[in-house]
């Protein structure tokens, strides 16, 4: 085989601390090794440029580019290698930055390392063979899971690209947390009139189909052809033919199920619609609380109902969806408070969450719009704000900014100050994060206009005295002790990832940060993708942000959908498994170890079984190979040979040096 | 009470018709060895024997010699295992190489087999052996001149020193009685200790030292019942070429570690592996070290239960434990 190797400075990025000229001097002393040199920027165009030209004049079968990691550029010099005629996988990545230039000052070692880095990867490039794809047709249907405001904007423009979109949402409604806010910052406009069309777009529109109360059971398949298993959860109710009347909750006789919609601030039905918007409209049983269902007396419902669709004998139900791409907008969950003792941990009626004042102030909410106290349904003069309840908090383990709590306090405030005139509201704060379009202007103009009280420090202690709440804290700009006698205490509630994410990953095979926020595939340039191919992400299952974030990376999803199925095709990856089957001793215990289930028994004209691999599942992770007892299973752009003789040479190596 | 022999041969009697196969022991080519036997025809049964110098582990021939996988009419295979045989035979159960409807199996408890070495090294002028038979804490030996009486500690296998499970797990009919094993699950790495208590360079030196004598004669491997990949041993491929065929210290120690990894979490410490050793090289300690190391991690025994999934044989997320 002819060689070429190619270091690359990246400026000063690896030049400052490995010596690229005496690298590759000493590439030039390995086998097969016929043309060495370095270069400023390797990755540029001049840089690319350079190695098509080596290719050309020297003759070039594989080439090894020193650079950075291979998850930067990888792809960058395949495409190069391929249009100099060679096969994509006669290439090899050393990575000499983010392995050795950036890790240590010490110039000398690191120059060692990256020529042992670069000795490997020619060992590893002489065992290399071409490799080539196959072409498997995608499936032009896209999965949104979750029918927040972020999965309705995905679903939407997906649709009205022309795609058949399936939207599954956990609760009986879509809408997420913006279908319970009251106004949205920083203009004030009335969260349900501008989200409630969207709603109603999406249950109209004749490209989607909408699974409500179903969660995702199981997923299997690959980018272009998933398959997704839904389990609809028994609503009681025949969703065909309920018509939404609501006569059956007006007469439902268990009036004290919980109220989920509302956070809890109120109860309501069993049998219930959870808000007169809700989308779709429909009634369902909650069997924690139907009397039928618990003590098998009452069928008042099913009396009354006008169109017979009660179904006590309901049974959760299992459809399959067939799909080419996956978005996941599952949205967040609130830091549950009752984590913070000194504020009540959950047992003062009067300190509530930024959720419920939504419910509270909300005109659809229990008190229709009127803000009073739910312990005793008076007016609040006197109300307290708290900022960063479990946001910035490493004590309870969430270090991070929710994003939304500054903004969504300062609207708050100015609606208590708008519905209240007479009311005095005060801020707690730590630092005031208004980054957003429009955003200083709105929190000055509740400071200025509005008459709130911004109050620099942190609430140490809540306690009762009386009807009123005596809220403690530190005002650190006064740098004293302040004491508020607050008729109402509202937390500004962190964001936390929502309840079952981690188990959605698991069976979506993506990955999640410790706080259960789904990973990006590169927290800069690739935001809304992740590690999995054809699974992208939108909202705030993501990370913390706003609406506007939120409705722009649901637009981004679906615009990296359309991009995908404006293929009709989809390359396969060769870097997977391959079996040799007289080698194979037919165990089972690739089968067993596959995470995707992409090995099969295959049964010779012998009788005998042997291992076989889904070409389009295997993802190349090796944990087949590593477990093949005879290594009858290897990766094909990573065999043990592969690894055996760059080891064989770092060991020879260390030995000479 | 009827010689465990007799009981063994009667009770294969019973059920000759409905099985293809019969494994177990008779005489071997002296008076100090059994040998395995596989009885095709009811005449033959009266060959088979039960004493202590029945050694070796029948399981070894199921996936290798017999591919008891394959199974041509519906009649079973019959076989007679100790209690540390009985777990490789789970645990070929649970790798799904054999299924348990395919064996009539007859179980017997196991007081210890006889390692002939050390017999003949206390006793070199041993001969003429007539019977051999475990009597309380000693071995009787019975020749043609005297009776010889050994205390077990010494002419045991090593495996027998430490045994936890002299009962079969599994059995469709079970000769003589259940027992009591030698020692408790406290002491059942103590062997291992022993070396542990060595500093690294001197535990390196032992190990080299033992493995140094090896002769890569690969009877470790075929007296293996869990080292199933038959001619595609990585020991022996060109591609991938794992090891070359040098005769040298490095090749060997590769290769005993190949074997012990190959091993972790499935070796059922039937001590085979170290009984077939012609250099008497203490091959097991190697994996009974990594069954420690899967035990303490993942609290798992191989060979135990049939219905368990190996902990190293399937892939979860949610791994505790590592």
């Amino acid at each position: 085989m002819r060689i070429g190797v190619f270091i690359c400075k990246c400026g000063t990025n690896i030049a400052a601390t490995v010596d690229t000229e005496a690298v590759a001097r000493k590439a030039l002393e390995y086998p097969d090794v016929v043309y060495a040199t370095d270069y400023m920027y390797t990755c540029s165009e001049p840089g690319q440029d350079e190695i098509q030209q080596a290719i050309e004049e020297h003759d070039l079968q594989g080439v090894v580019v020193a650079a950075c990691s291979p998850r930067m550029h990888e792809v960058t010099f395949r495409r190069a290698v391929e249009k100099a005629g060679l096969n994509r996988y006669m290439f090899e990545q050393a990575n000499i930055r983010e392995h050795c230039s950036w890790i240590s000052k010490d110039t000398e070692a690191n120059t060692r390392k990256a020529i042992d880095l670069v000795r490997m990867s020619v060992e590893k490039l002489r065992f290399n063979h071409p490799l080539f794809s196959s072409q498997v047709p995608i499936n032009k249907r896209v999965l949104v899971i979750g029918g927040g405001i972020s999965g309705i904007q995905a679903a939407l423009d997906c649709a009205e690209g022309g795609l058949d979109v399936v939207m599954v949402e956990r609760e009986s409604t879509i809408g997420g947390k913006m279908a319970k806010l009251d106004k949205t910052f920083p203009t004030i406009d009335c969260s349900a009139c501008i989200l409630g069309p969207k709603m109603v777009d999406v249950a109209q529109h004749e490209n989607i189909h909408l699974y409500a109360y179903s969660e995702i059971e199981s997923v299997s398949g690959y980018m272009g052809n998933f398959k997704v298993d839904i389990r609809k959860k028994a609503t009681y109710v025949d969703w065909d033919a309920c018509t939404g009347c609501g006569l059956c909750t007006e007469k439902c006789p268990a009036k004290k199920s919980f109220d989920g919609f509302n956070e809890g601030l109120d109860t309501t039905t069993a049998i219930n619609i959870s808000f007169p918007q809700a989308i779709p409209k429909r009634a369902k049983i909650d069997p924690k609380y139907c009397w039928y269902l618990t003590k098998e007396k009452c069928k008042i419902c099913q009396k009354i109902c006008p169109v017979d669709a009660i179904r006590f004998d309901m049974k959760d139900e299992t459809v399959v969806e067939e799909v080419g791409a996956i978005i996941v907008a599952t949205g967040f969950d609130l830091v549950d408070h009752s984590v913070y003792g000194e504020y009540g941990g959950g047992h003062y009626p009067d300190v509530i969450t930024g959720l419920q004042f939504e419910r509270l102030v909300s005109a659809s909410g229990p008190y229709e719009g009127h803000i009073i106290r739910p312990s005793d349904g008076k007016e609040p003069k006197n109300i307290v704000f708290i900022a960063c309840v479990g946001s910035r908090d490493p004590s309870i383990g969430r270090p991070y900014c929710s994003g939304i709590c500054c903004m969504y306090i300062a609207k708050q405030a100015i609606l208590a100050r708008d519905h209240i005139p007479d009311s005095n509201c005060y801020v707690f704060y730590i630092d005031i994060r208004a980054p957003g379009k429009n955003y200083e202007e709105f929190v000055r103009r509740a400071q200025e206009d509005y008459g709130v009280q911004y109050i620099r420090g942190r609430v140490g202690k809540i306690y009762p005295q009386g009807e009123h709440l005596i809220v403690q804290g530190i005002d650190t700009l006064l740098g004293i002790q302040v004491e508020v006698e607050a008729d109402l205490v509202v937390l500004a509630t962190g964001v936390a990832a929502s309840v079952g994410a981690k188990e959605l990953a698991e069976k979506l095979r993506i990955s999640y940060d410790e706080y259960g926020f789904y990973m990006e595939s590169h927290p800069k340039l690739r935001p809304v993708e992740t590690n999995t191919a054809g699974v992208f992400l939108a909202g705030v299952c993501q990370g913390p942000k706003d609406i506007p974030a939120s409705v722009a990376q649901g637009s981004a999803a679906a615009a990296k959908t359309q991009i995908l199925f404006s293929r009709d095709t989809i390359e396969t990856d060769p870097q997977i498994a391959k079996v040799n089957e007289r080698m194979c001793i037919g165990c089972g215990k690739c089968i067993d170890v596959c995470p995707f289930g992409s090995i099969q028994w295959k049964t010779l004209r012998d009788g005998s079984q042997k291992a076989e691999v889904l070409d389009t599942v295997c993802q190349g992770c090796g944990l087949c190979n590593a477990t093949c007892p005879p290594k009858a299973i290897q990766l094909q752009h990573c065999t043990d040979d592969q690894i055996l003789a760059e080891i064989e040479v770092l060991c020879a190596g260390e030995r000479h040096g | 009470m009827e010689d465990k022999t007799k009981t063994l041969q009667r009770e294969f009697l019973k059920v000759f018709e409905k099985l293809e196969v019969v494994l177990g022991w008779e005489p071997g080519y002296d008076s100090l060895h059994a040998t395995p036997s596989f009885i095709r025809q009811a005449k033959d049964l009266n060959k088979l024997v039960w004493n202590p110098l029945c050694s070796q582990n029948l399981c070894t021939y199921l996936v290798k010699t017999l591919n008891a996988s394959v199974r041509k009419d519906d009649k079973k295979i019959g076989i007679c295992v100790k209690g540390c045989d009985s777990r490789s035979l789970v645990a070929l159960i649970q790798e799904k190489f054999i299924t348990r409807e395919t064996f009539y199996i007859v179980g017997i408890p196991c007081e210890g087999t006889v390692d002939w070495r050390r017999l003949m090294r206390i006793e070199p002028s041993l001969k003429d052996v007539q019977k051999v038979d475990i009597q309380g804490n000693e071995l009787e030996v019975e020749t043609a001149q005297k009776t010889y009486r050994f205390p077990l500690q010494q002419v045991l296998e090593q495996r027998c020193l430490h045994c936890r499970y002299p009962n079969p797990i599994i059995y469709d009919c079970l000769i003589g009685e259940p027992i009591t094993p030698h020692i408790g699950d406290d002491q059942a790495y103590g062997d291992i200790e022993k070396i542990e208590q060595y500093s690294l360079p001197d535990r390196l030196k032992f190990w080299e030292k033992e493995l140094d004598r090896c002769i890569r004669c690969y009877a470790c491997r075929n007296a293996c019942p869990l080292c199933v990949c038959r001619d595609s041993c990585i020991a022996e491929t060109r591609t991938p070429k794992w090891l070359s065929q040098r005769c040298d210290l490095k090749e060997k120690f590769f290769y005993h570690m190949i074997h012990a990894i190959h091993l972790a979490g499935r070796c059922t410490e039937c001590g085979e592996c170290e009984r077939v050793c012609p250099m008497e090289i203490p091959v097991t300690l190697i994996k009974k070290k990594l069954n420690q190391i899967v035990k303490d991690l993942l609290d798992y025994e191989a060979g135990i239960d049939p219905q368990k999934q190996p902990p190293l044989l399937t892939f979860d997320p949610g791994e505790k434990g590592i």
